[in-house]
């Protein structure tokens, strides 16, 4: 890491560090992910919204456009997180992906990406306006992975905002089971050739759960009832100097089923741009609530009020 | 006498035995109080075969008795199977059945919450046993542990700080599991929606509008 480089990364950390500080003690929001009486379901492409108790792993697989012999032409990732609070507000991530790149001419490319970590802290819970704000700061360890898969020898620092709205404090009818959430965050590379990136995504979500519960309980089969369509947006550019790095976007549509504790969603990977990818791909994630299946061990805070 | 005849008298007085016995055992289940007022402030209420009186510690309350909590009141109920039922301010609940056995074991609780917040620290028993509290618009019932449930107009909400509980709509039939920390909401007409957990924040807030002195 360069000395003006990693001063950067410190000094972002430090001012976030200082914003959460100050959401703590300015906020009197509650600690949850839900809003009320929304749910946001668990997203694929997106990072989660607050802190919980939750595992997840997801597979995603998705033709990527080569560059020649030897240059991947097939990318399969699969992704595991675990995520643990600290106090009813605080929580943290841990991340790992392995991946698979084929290539053209044969043969495949295996190994993990970078290890990545993050903190987040729920800001502001509105409960009756359906709303949260989640300030998050997000850190991968560089040269922590295999670089022939793609894992930077630089790392990167990631302050982010996360948020989630539902429209149900709205008189709009059938919309009102509607939810939008989203992200943003600047990842600052420790040092170059690893460009800075802005980064981001959103959600649209309808939830058949909250039109049955909160709308109009329709006859619907028992299949459909607790399903969420969801679909996600994700991008990434390069802030300043790209150094060779593209703009990335990625859309996502498909389902989100909910059991009592987890979820299964399938989605559809759709490159919006000739550098994410070259055809549709498809992902599928399992999530797994610990505060639900498990809440008086691994599923509750470390430091919680009795 | 033949032996098929004095098989059936044989059988006939197991039966009367057996009929007697259950007579009993009702007659003792329907006799003993379902619950005695152990905590109270305010100017609480019983509603009992149609006379209103009011409400003092160590008074029994009985299987079809509605007690009526004032909005500057409160009350407690240590129930005959040893569970504590605290009754919030603006309360009106009516204990449907409590039936327990000569062991003290409960065989069943039913309350009807016509409005306000009940908390309920549900024994444990030895026997599959629930502990039933209904409303308007679905039911809630647990085994063993520490709840909340709330009756408003077309709606209920349910918290539950230990155990588990389950909720079902009395509209859709549809019911969900509330385990620990989690809390759930239900509207008149609707399924259930969906648990979530519940802040430290939201339990306070249920825990001191049921705390007696």
């Amino acid at each position: 890491m360069s000395r003006g480089r990693g001063w950067r990364a410190a000094a972002a950390a430090i001012v976030w560090a200082v914003l959460l500080g100050f959401g703590s003690l300015a906020s009197t929001a509650f600690a949850y992910t839900a809003a009320g009486d929304r749910l946001f379901p668990a997203t694929i492409l997106l990072p989660q919204i607050s802190p919980g108790d939750e595992f997840y792993t997801n597979v995603m697989d998705l033709p990527s456009t080569p560059s020649g012999i030897g240059t991947p032409d097939h990318q399969t990732n699969l992704n595991m997180v675990f995520a643990k609070t600290i106090t009813d507000r605080l929580g943290v991530f841990v991340e790992e992906t392995y991946t698979q790149l084929g290539r053209v001419g044969g043969g495949s490319l295996n190994g993990w990406q970078n290890f990545d970590m993050s903190v987040k802290y729920l800001t502001v819970l509105d409960l009756p306006h359906e709303f949260l704000l989640t300030l998050g700061l997000d850190r991968e360890f560089g040269d922590t992975g295999a670089r022939r898969v793609g894992a930077s020898p630089s790392g990167a620092t990631t302050p982010q905002i996360f948020f989630g709205k539902g429209l149900g404090d709205l008189d709009v009818g059938y919309l009102r089971p509607v939810a939008i959430t989203g992200f943003v965050g600047y990842q600052a590379a420790d040092s170059r050739p690893r460009p800075d990136q802005a980064v981001g995504g959103l959600t649209l979500q309808y939830s058949i759960p909250y039109l049955q519960s909160k709308v109009q309980t329709l006859d619907l089969p028992e299949v459909l009832r607790t399903v969420t369509p969801i679909t996600e947006f994700l991008f990434s550019t390069p802030a300043g100097q790209s150094f060779g790095t593209r703009t990335t976007a990625l859309f996502a549509p498909g389902v989100s089923y909910a059991g009592e504790g987890w979820e299964l969603a399938v989605e559809a990977l759709v490159p919006a741009t000739r550098a994410t990818g070259r055809g549709v791909g498809v992902t599928a994630q399992l999530h797994l609530a610990l505060d639900y299946l498990v809440p008086d061990t691994l599923g509750r805070p470390l430091f919680s009020a009795p | 006498m033949s032996n098929d005849q004095r098989l059936l008298a044989r059988l006939l007085r197991h039966a009367l035995v057996a009929a007697a016995a259950l007579l009993l055992w009702s007659a003792v289940a329907i006799a003993a109080p379902a619950g005695t007022v152990i905590g109270l402030s305010g100017a609480c209420f019983v509603d009992s075969g149609g006379q209103r009186v009011p409400l003092k510690i160590g008074q029994a309350v009985q299987v079809t008795d509605t007690v009526e909590v004032p909005a500057d009141g409160k009350l407690k109920l240590r129930m005959a199977d040893g569970s504590v039922v605290s009754v919030a301010a603006g309360t009106r609940v009516t204990i449907s059945a409590y039936v327990v056995d000569a062991g003290g074991q409960r065989v069943s609780a039913n309350l009807s919450l016509a409005q306000g917040l009940v908390r309920a620290v549900v024994s444990p028993m030895g026997q599959p046993a629930t502990f039933e509290v209904a409303t308007a618009v679905g039911a809630a019932a647990a085994r063993s542990t520490d709840w909340f449930i709330e009756a408003s107009a077309g709606a209920m909400q349910v918290g539950v700080l230990t155990g588990s509980v389950s909720m079902t709509s009395r509209a859709t039939g549809r019911g969900e599991t509330i385990p620990a920390r989690w809390g759930a909401r239900l509207e008149a007409g609707r399924d259930p929606v969906p648990a979530r957990l519940w802040s430290p924040a939201e339990f306070q807030a249920v825990i001191s509008r049921t705390d007696v002195p």
